[in-house]
């Protein structure tokens, strides 16, 4: 007797676990295959059962402290102030935790605690987040991850193909070389931080299209940390010991990359990089001269679209586990003052912000115009 | 109770801190006083109580740790790989992670005091040395803590039980009373009542408190000055070792990474002063060291709850510190002799 009671009491608390929902595995294709594209033919497809709108959502940032990420946080702001989102957002509450993986895994809890009905994140380490991700399931919160993403097919993340833009950075390179009749001689390749998976996808796209070139190709690799003083530094070490380069293939702290071509009085040759508006001001100004460059950038408007997924997956849409999102690409042909670089604007801003197949549309100048004491 | 709270002023003060910020929080919060935002408040401060706990010894002894962040990123790493598999090799596992913190503690002791080394400087050499094996063991973020062991330590009582199927699966009356209490709690005040609690009433835990008063008399008195501070940072060693062990099964992967590492060490020396020890060691204690890493989590609360600006918010933490610290001061309008702070 004791025991059949013992056993329904169980039975009865097991309930809450029984009904733990989250994401239903679905067949594609997804809403807004234009903007919201699946990472590969076999990306699954996640759908969560439709919640009435306006939603509540959460930006759970991790480090605070550099432009891109200032960058990121306003590009948040003002796109949840944007008019196709302001309609469909109740609440947008933005917290940074700091290199903290308790206290942001806290933050994530505690927002869904508070009933909130999605929260963005970028994640402080690649692991570790099963917890929270077993809790959202169970209050059918959607959590998105972008930028740093997790290890785990979970849950629905946003992020740029970082191997697709070492081969793009790359064959943009090969073909301006040949263009102008090189066919061999050394490439500098210039690496970002050390034992982190965006600098491990882009080196192996660079190096692979170099290798599987007739060339010969000489390459040449220093580590820059993605940051204007360390790759002005090594770039400047590498022209003294080498010489001259026939192309450079920068993966960030594309400033320094050109500031130590000025100072060396490196002829101009063409070079790829991140998409930083001083690097861009120096194509527009330079290309004529020689430097056929390329802009590729991780944007810090990657956070609008993890927004934009978030919402489209509360309205009860298919999406994809993974979302693609388009490299942003500006060649030298491209470039046009006001339009996606700004010769009034600072060195170290980021220009990529906008994603138009998105209808995320907050351009450079719009954010900057946002003062940061604004409060939301 | 008032009596002995009027003999613990530091204690007294940041419990009443704490318990003002978090009542507020928990009002302000849509499902306040609910067991589930105390879990998961618990759950975000073990691993910082547990370094404030490690921070606050070797201060009592007029010393410093600055090893104790890069000690639990090392043990969290031991953990990601020894924490796993059978029932056996699991708290085989988490003995031996416990035994490698309280190791590096007793090497930290051995260089300060056989070596004649300011602490300052040994522990932040010995952090180096710890952060370097960290990334040896984990040079990617990774590994597979037991999944259940992780569910069932950063939940209730109740979950708990239910994953082990212990007391009737937490359905036994004698859980009931203690069913929605957070189990990372009961582990961070058993720790301290466990460990902390009567070392201090040895000899040498007293003595650890009459080497930061006065070293000199202590040595003249025939105290154990030496194996006091060797206790000292052995048990630094130890606590965090837990807070590693425990942010391992709480994430269930080991991450090496040297800026958490960084925070962590000057938090805990945030958390020290917030709980009333003072840095010239000699007076307060564990547990209101404990209450002060709470006090520093609580403000980052309100930040979930409050509308404030992402980009002032690290300005207003860094206020609200201030302002409680300087609280703390205001006991020095009460000495009767002023050289007493100058000491």
């Amino acid at each position: 007797m004791k025991l059949a009671k013992a056993a329904f009491l169980l039975s009865a608390l097991w309930m809450p676990m029984a009904v733990w929902a989250g994401p239903e595995v679905v067949s594609g294709p997804g809403a807004e295959p234009e903007c919201f594209a699946p990472w590969s033919a076999e990306t699954k497809y996640l759908q969560w059962p439709a919640k009435e709108g306006p939603y509540r959502i959460a930006l759970v940032n991790g480090f605070v402290g550099n432009t891109w990420r200032i960058q990121m946080v306003k590009t948040a702001k003002a796109f949840a102030e944007d008019p196709a989102m302001k309609g469909k957002i109740a609440e947008f509450k933005v917290v940074s935790t700091g290199t903290d993986a308790p206290a942001q895994l806290g933050a994530i809890e505690d927002f869904i605690n508070q009933g909130y009905d999605a929260i963005v994140t970028i994640a402080v380490a690649p692991d570790g987040f099963d917890r929270v991700i077993r809790l959202a399931d169970k209050n059918n919160v959607v959590l998105v991850p972008f930028d740093n993403v997790l290890d785990t097919d979970a849950v629905m993340q946003v992020n740029e193909d970082q191997l697709t833009m070492g081969r793009t950075w790359a064959e943009f390179a090969l073909k301006e070389l040949k263009a102008a009749g090189v066919t061999s001689g050394k490439i500098l390749e210039v690496r970002g931080l050390a034992g982190n998976s965006v600098d491990r996808d882009r080196s192996q796209g660079i190096n692979e299209v170099f290798a599987a070139d007739a060339g010969p190709w000489e390459m040449v690799s220093v580590v820059g940390n993605w940051d204007d003083g360390t790759t002005q530094k090594v770039v400047a070490d590498a022209i003294a010991v080498h010489g001259q380069f026939a192309a450079i293939v920068g993966q960030g702290g594309s400033n320094g990359v050109i500031q130590a071509m000025k100072d060396a009085g490196h002829p101009w040759v063409p070079v790829a990089g991140e998409s930083e508006n001083g690097f861009r001001k120096a194509i527009a100004e330079y290309s004529d001269e020689g430097l056929k460059g390329i802009s590729i950038g991780q944007s810090p408007g990657l956070v609008a679209i993890a927004m934009k997924a978030a919402v489209s997956a509360l309205e009860g849409n298919p999406m994809p586990q993974l979302i693609s999102v388009p490299l942003p690409v500006a060649d030298y042909t491209q470039l046009k003052d006001g339009a996606n670089f700004w010769s009034d604007l600072p060195d170290n801003f980021f220009t990529v912000n906008e994603f138009p197949p998105c209808g995320v549309n907050i351009s450079g100048p719009a954010i900057m115009a946002q003062s940061e004491a604004d409060s939301n | 109770m008032i009596l002995w709270l009027r003999r613990n002023p530091g204690l007294a003060g940041i419990l009443v801190l704490f318990a003002g910020l978090y009542l507020i929080y928990h009002m302000l919060h849509p499902r306040g006083f609910t067991s589930a935002v105390l879990i998961q408040n618990a759950n975000e401060s073990v691993a910082i109580a547990f370094v404030a706990m490690a921070q606050t010894v070797p201060v009592l002894a007029r010393g410093l740790d600055l090893s104790v962040g890069a000690v639990m990123t090392l043990t969290g790493c031991i953990a990601s790989v020894l924490v796993s598999g059978t029932p056996l090799e699991i708290l085989g596992g988490m003995a031996l992670t416990l035994i490698a913190g309280a190791a590096f503690g007793l090497i930290n002791g051995l260089i300060v005091v056989q070596g004649r080394i300011p602490p300052i400087m040994a522990t932040l050499a010995s952090g180096a040395i710890a952060i370097g094996l960290a990334l040896l063991i984990r040079p990617q973020p990774g590994g597979e803590v037991d999944g259940d062991l992780g569910w069932a330590l950063t939940n209730s009582v109740w979950d708990f039980c239910d994953t082990y199927g212990l007391a009737q699966g937490g359905a036994a009356w004698w859980v009931r009373p203690f069913a929605d209490l957070p189990v990372p709690l009961i582990l961070l005040f058993g720790t301290a009542c466990l460990v902390w609690l009567p070392f201090k009433r040895t000899l040498t835990g007293r003595t650890v408190y009459a080497v930061g008063s006065a070293e000199a008399a202590a040595l003249a008195s025939g105290l154990p000055v030496r194996r006091a501070q060797l206790s000292a940072y052995l048990l630094a060693g130890f606590f965090a070792g837990c807070a590693g062990l425990y942010l391992a099964i709480q994430t269930s992967t080991g991450n090496a990474d040297t800026v958490q590492a960084g925070a962590y060490t000057l938090n805990s020396i945030a958390a020290v002063v917030l709980g009333g020890t003072a840095l010239m060691g000699g007076r307060g204690g564990v547990i209101a060291s404990i209450l002060g890493a709470f006090v520093l989590r609580v403000i980052s609360f309100y930040f979930r709850i409050l509308d404030i600006d992402p980009l002032l918010q690290p300005l207003i933490e860094g206020l609200v510190l201030l302002l409680a610290v300087s609280a703390g001061a205001f006991a020095a309008f009460n000495v009767r002799n002023r050289l007493e702070l100058m000491r």
